[in-house]
């Protein structure tokens, strides 16, 4: 070495462990390249009432903290916005990464249970599934039933109603086998 | 000038109101829009959040029937959806093969995707869109609402500047409004949370209504459905939680747009809003 200027270059692997490097392989997004400007959480509309910010899940990732990111709650309370995804001056893409914590949390069980969107998705895709459009009032009606929330936004179904705003049939289109075969093979990862 | 059309799942529901408008406005101007055949839903949030690759085989199933044509679509988050898979399908071989093995089919990811924004503004001009209007909206101060989707992230949308878009400033201008300078364009309504943790859309779409009430705005136009309904029918529950009163119709930006070109009431559907625009046209003398 020839004075401390030299560029040092560091294994990803190393530091970043494996969730970084499964985050990463699901997602195209490079979370090693944060370096915690925190931008991200400066622009999120749900940084607020997070129990964490964007540039901490991502500090997360980094630093293997599994357990932590893949229960917490700002996986599930994030919008999608895309905000921190167009912000970021290293390119990550937040929003992606998120979307890949969402599956891995559903696939280890470690959903918070302060949050219903994976009964609302899971929901949402049968009825994709078996129209091929969403019939939103089934949709609604699937989801109070499971959730068991019968009154909340009681007023709104009438209210629709009485506005032309809801649809009473579902639409009909065929092909239910031919989807229900994607699905699976969507389901199998599009293998040979 | 002809489009297949992705109407998406809402504008069958919630948003016959947008649908209809849409098809008063294209009929005014010229632009052909038959239905899109046989499309089905593109996966929307649930999709993208469970499965990249069903987030991605679902539009490229409806985006391989378009046969070529250009595709226009409404909905922000449909458009969002089928512009994010055109972009990682056409630009992974990898991932285009394991696509046509789900959905039975090869695509590659290049049937071109337009929002009725960029047809109108861009496509069709506005020096055409001057020349249908009849009943300019003189007075009206609007602000424009773009939400997250249309604009983010650009590289994949290609729509306007994400921070500041102007196509809806500039076509509701052209039809004789006063688009407002305003920074809340394009920060997020809570969307979907609408269903799952409305506490979220209250906070954010309260957001949205404050800044727009701040900067003088009569009313609001939207792009896309969630952020229509967010704004529109939660607004009552918001001024009940913030205390505050709006009292700020939100209109589909086509639903104006039509009214300017002389469209009826009734074409445009604008009984269905929920906090009722009657009379903020009335006093500014829009509609008769």
């Amino acid at each position: 070495m020839t004075g401390g200027m030299a560029p040092s270059i560091v294994e990803i692997g190393s530091i970043g462990g494996n969730l970084a490097l499964e985050v990463g392989e699901r997602s195209g997004a490079s979370p090693m390249a944060c370096y915690q400007c925190a931008k991200c959480s400066s622009g999120c509309p749900v940084a607020s009432r997070g129990d964490l910010k964007p540039h901490e899940v991502v500090r997360l990732v980094q630093t293997n903290q599994q357990e932590t990111v893949l229960a917490s709650r700002f996986i599930w309370e994030c919008t999608s916005c895309q905000t921190c995804t167009t912000r970021c001056p290293q390119k990550v893409d937040l929003a992606g990464i998120v979307d890949a914590l969402r599956e891995m949390s559903r696939g280890r069980g470690a959903v918070t249970l302060s949050t219903a969107v994976p009964v609302f998705n899971e929901l949402f895709l049968e009825a994709v599934r078996e129209r091929g459009r969403v019939f939103e009032l089934g949709l609604m009606v699937r989801f109070k039933l499971r959730t068991r929330r019968f009154f909340e936004d009681a007023d709104k179904a009438p209210m629709m109603l009485r506005k032309g705003k809801l649809a009473l049939w579902a639409p009909k289109i065929g092909g239910k086998a031919g989807r229900k075969a994607l699905f699976g093979r969507a389901a199998a990862g599009g293998a040979k | 000038m002809t489009y297949a059309f992705f109407p998406g799942c809402s504008l069958d529901g919630a948003a016959k109101d947008f649908r209809r408008s849409t098809l008063a406005v294209a009929a005014r101007v010229g632009l052909e829009i038959p239905e899109l055949k046989d499309w089905i839903c593109c996966g929307s949030t649930a999709a993208h959040s469970t499965d990249p690759l069903l987030a991605d085989a679902l539009p490229a199933k409806s985006l391989a029937g378009a046969g070529g044509a250009t595709v226009a679509v409404a909905c922000a988050a449909c458009y969002s959806r089928l512009k994010t898979a055109n972009h990682h399908i056409a630009a992974d071989a990898a991932l285009r093969a394991r696509v046509a093995r789900v959905v039975g089919r090869d695509y590659d990811g290049l049937t071109p995707v337009r929002h009725l924004l960029e047809i109108l503004v861009r496509d069709i001009g506005l020096q055409r869109i001057a020349a249908a209007i009849r009943r300019p909206l003189a007075g009206l101060k609007v602000a424009c609402y773009y939400g997250c989707l249309l604009a983010r992230p650009p590289e994949i949308t290609g729509f306007d500047d994400p921070e500041n878009p102007t196509l809806m400033d500039r076509l509701l201008e052209t039809a004789g409004a006063t688009p407002l300078e305003w920074p809340h364009k394009t920060e997020c309504c809570g969307a979907s949370f609408s269903i799952t943790d409305s506490s979220i859309v209250l906070d954010l779409s309260n957001r949205i209504l404050l800044m727009a009430q701040a900067a003088g705005a009569d009313c609001i136009a939207t792009a896309c459905p969630l952020c229509q309904l967010n704004l529109d029918m939660r607004q009552k529950d918001i001024e009940a939680k913030s205390g505050r009163r709006y009292n700020l119709p939100v209109f589909y930006f086509t639903q104006l747009l039509g009214l300017a070109m002389g469209c009826q009431a009734d074409e445009l559907s604008l009984d269905s809003l929920v906090v009722e625009p009657q009379a903020l046209l009335e006093a500014r003398g829009i509609g008769r």
